[in-house]
């Protein structure tokens, strides 16, 4: 899930991995840093989240050798969605939501669906198995003009209520606040169980 | 109905996979063993389809020891289960994908941090204190939870290990007669008693 | 006799040399020196630019000193087209191999894959071989830092402390001369200002004839890559006491074109 504020925007995640109703692990990365100004969550089958997330370290690294300066966020979601769509058959099984401060310092989010179908929105994305839930929580707590604690507030509350009901996801909450001056990263303790 | 075991201590993996080959209801063969030794300090052990596991260990076994040979420098854990995992994936959108399940036991003859990968057939791979691989997952896992704790002594390991063992006993349906224990330590790979 | 035997890349002459080869090296004599020197606590690389007219727009990015990944860098001498190619390839190989293993690539191993690219001109017919010559800066967990050279040939050695280019007898002379093992960061960059300001066969020294990087670990045990900016340039040549007023500068130099 990812959700905008002023001039920042905040990014969250589960952190359980498992096989079916088998929880493996409680600690697995689903959202990776591109730069520290743009975030990716990867939600979806934890062998593409990995295969994703190398590749777009390789593809992210290489362009800023070769421009000499970071992905912005806009950029980066376009190269996401080649990247999916250039597996237009046979395709990764990963629907990802990227957030980010622009240069300008405007916040910028979307999502995109497993082809890389692009999403755009004013407020919030959301993807994964929690998402219908999500949608009710975000809808009911997100408000405009929100300033960096209060997003981080609303975003956690979103997430933890909405993995709370979804029996495939949970084990923890992971927080990313991005604002211009930095990112502030938080693991919240949900229901562990 | 193949069970692979791993747990972490103090400076090493202790690992535990039977040794029952079986088709469709019959058993095969007794005695054999489920796991290639990549390099000095690291081990896989194997579930899956039978063919593929062998040869695609043997496959990663010889690339990891190849790596060894051109540079000098024995590949690590971490890389070895990365490579692997990238071999996995790669073959999972082809039109011949391995099935097999994994994990790999390694440890830094450096630093003696002991590391153990799990992987699926899917190439998802997660790193943990402790796993199992097949059904004995589903009996096991929870034992582990309970037991295992972090920086045991091998005793203790070996310990937990049986407990592993005797659950699969009662509770399981097929019969696991036998199984190779193995341990990776910063001094190499030896197999061991329980 | 020479004469029939340089036609081709890969023909061996009688002597039991292959010309192509050679002049690919000739090449790189008369290219901008750079310069590398291996400290304790880092690498320091160093580079002449040999701009041709004062006329020439300064590029955005350096044309001497690139980085390769969070790791490494390399200093180019040579032709800077054949460089560019060869820096894309030791870019894109540094990135497999982080997610083929996920670990940075070991720098020896980087090295030895663009040297087999290299090798492959001077055995298969038909091209040229590559005219660029590459000094590396680099670190890993194994062997901490580490220089490199590698020739067009496609043989490649580590040092402690070497040149290529122009007047790179001159500079090696007197690195054998100055450089002392347990050499610090801070004392190799000197040296390196006090090499190029007496090989260089121009008066004043300044930022525009200058590229300067340096490889160190932080605090953190992060690799860090620094390029050196036209002001810190000045500022190192300033505390070095070799900076003098910028004069007009006539292009004198029998460089082919290309070669940098």
């Amino acid at each position: 899930m990812a959700m905008k504020g002023k001039n920042c925007v905040a990014i969250a995640a589960d952190r359980r991995f498992g096989v079916q109703l088998m929880t493996l692990s409680t600690d697995f990365q689903k959202i990776f840093e591109i730069n520290p100004r743009t975030y990716i969550g990867l939600p979806g089958l934890a062998t593409d989240v990995q295969t994703l997330s190398e590749l777009f370290r390789f593809k992210t690294n290489l362009y800023k050798l070769r421009e000499e300066r970071d992905i912005s966020p806009k950029t980066f979601s376009h190269m996401v969605s080649s990247t999916l769509y250039e597996k237009r058959f046979g395709n990764y099984f990963c629907e990802p939501v990227i957030a980010g401060i622009e240069k300008d310092g405007s916040p910028y989010i979307c999502s995109m669906d497993l082809l890389g179908c692009i999403n755009h929105a004013k407020d919030f994305v959301v993807s994964g198995t929690a998402s219908s839930q999500m949608y009710g929580t975000a809808e009911g707590l997100w408000e405009p003009e929100l300033e960096p604690e209060e997003l981080f507030e609303t975003i956690a509350q979103a997430m933890m209520s909405a993995v709370d009901r979804d029996a495939s996801s949970g084990w923890g909450v992971i927080v990313h606040v991005i604002t211009q001056d930095g990112v502030m990263t938080k693991t919240l303790k949900a229901r562990m169980d | 109905m193949e069970a692979l075991f791993g747990i972490t201590g103090k400076g090493f993996v202790l690992t535990a996979s039977d040794t029952t080959m079986a088709r469709s209801i019959v058993i095969m063969k007794h005695g054999e063993d489920k796991s290639r030794v990549l390099n000095k300090n690291t081990l896989m052990m194997y579930t899956g389809e039978a063919g593929d596991t062998v040869q695609f260990a043997e496959y990663v076994q010889r690339n990891v020891q190849l790596y060894g040979i051109r540079n000098g420098v024995p590949l690590s854990a971490h890389a070895t289960a990365s490579y692997t995992r990238r071999e996995l994936a790669k073959a999972l959108r082809t039109r011949n994908p391995y099935h097999v399940n994994l994990l790999i036991a390694g440890t830094d003859p450096k630093t003696e941090t002991p590391e153990l990968y799990w992987l699926d057939h899917m190439a998802s791979m997660v790193k943990m204190p402790f796993a199992a691989q097949g059904y004995a997952s589903y009996f096991c896992m929870s034992t582990m939870d309970r037991y295992w704790k972090p920086d045991m002594t091998l005793e203790e390991a070996k310990a937990l290990m049986q407990k592993c063992i005797d659950e699969l006993k009662i509770r399981f349906i097929a019969s696991l007669p036998q199984f190779t224990i193995k341990i990776v330590d910063k001094d190499g790979i030896r197999d061991v008693q329980l | 006799m020479a004469r029939r035997y340089d036609s081709r890349t890969t023909i061996f002459s009688p002597e039991g040399r292959l010309y192509q080869v050679e002049y690919a090296m000739e090449a790189i004599s008369h290219a901008g020196t750079a310069l590398g020197i291996l400290a304790k606590d880092g690498v320091v690389l160093a580079a002449e630019k040999k701009t041709a007219s004062k006329l020439l727009e300064q590029l955005a990015s350096s044309e001497k000193i690139f980085q390769l990944s969070d790791h490494s860098c390399c200093a180019v001498a040579g032709y800077t087209s054949d460089a560019n190619t060869l820096i894309n390839y030791l870019r894109l190989e540094a990135q497999k191999y982080l997610f083929t293993y996920n670990e940075t690539i070991p720098i020896e191993q980087l090295v030895q894959k663009l040297c087999d690219l290299k090798q492959s001109y001077t055995q298969y017919g038909g091209l040229r071989p590559y005219g660029v010559s590459f000094l590396y800066a680099g670190h890993d967990d194994d062997f901490g830092f580490q220089l490199y050279h590698s020739d067009p040939s496609g043989n490649y050695s580590g040092w402690k402390a070497t040149c290529i280019g122009a007047n790179s007898s001159a500079a090696q002379s007197i690195l054998k001369q100055d450089y002392k093992e347990e050499i610090t960061l801070k004392e190799a960059k000197s040296l390196a200002v006090k090499i190029l300001n007496k090989t260089m066969d121009t008066t004043n020294m300044g930022s525009d004839k200058l590229e300067f990087a340096t490889l160190s670990v932080s605090a953190g045990g992060k690799v860090v890559y620094k390029i050196f900016k036209p002001e810190e340039i000045e500022q190192l040549l300033k505390d070095e006491g070799v900076l003098t007023a910028p004069t007009e500068q006539t292009a004198t130099s029998d460089t082919p074109s290309g070669v940098q």
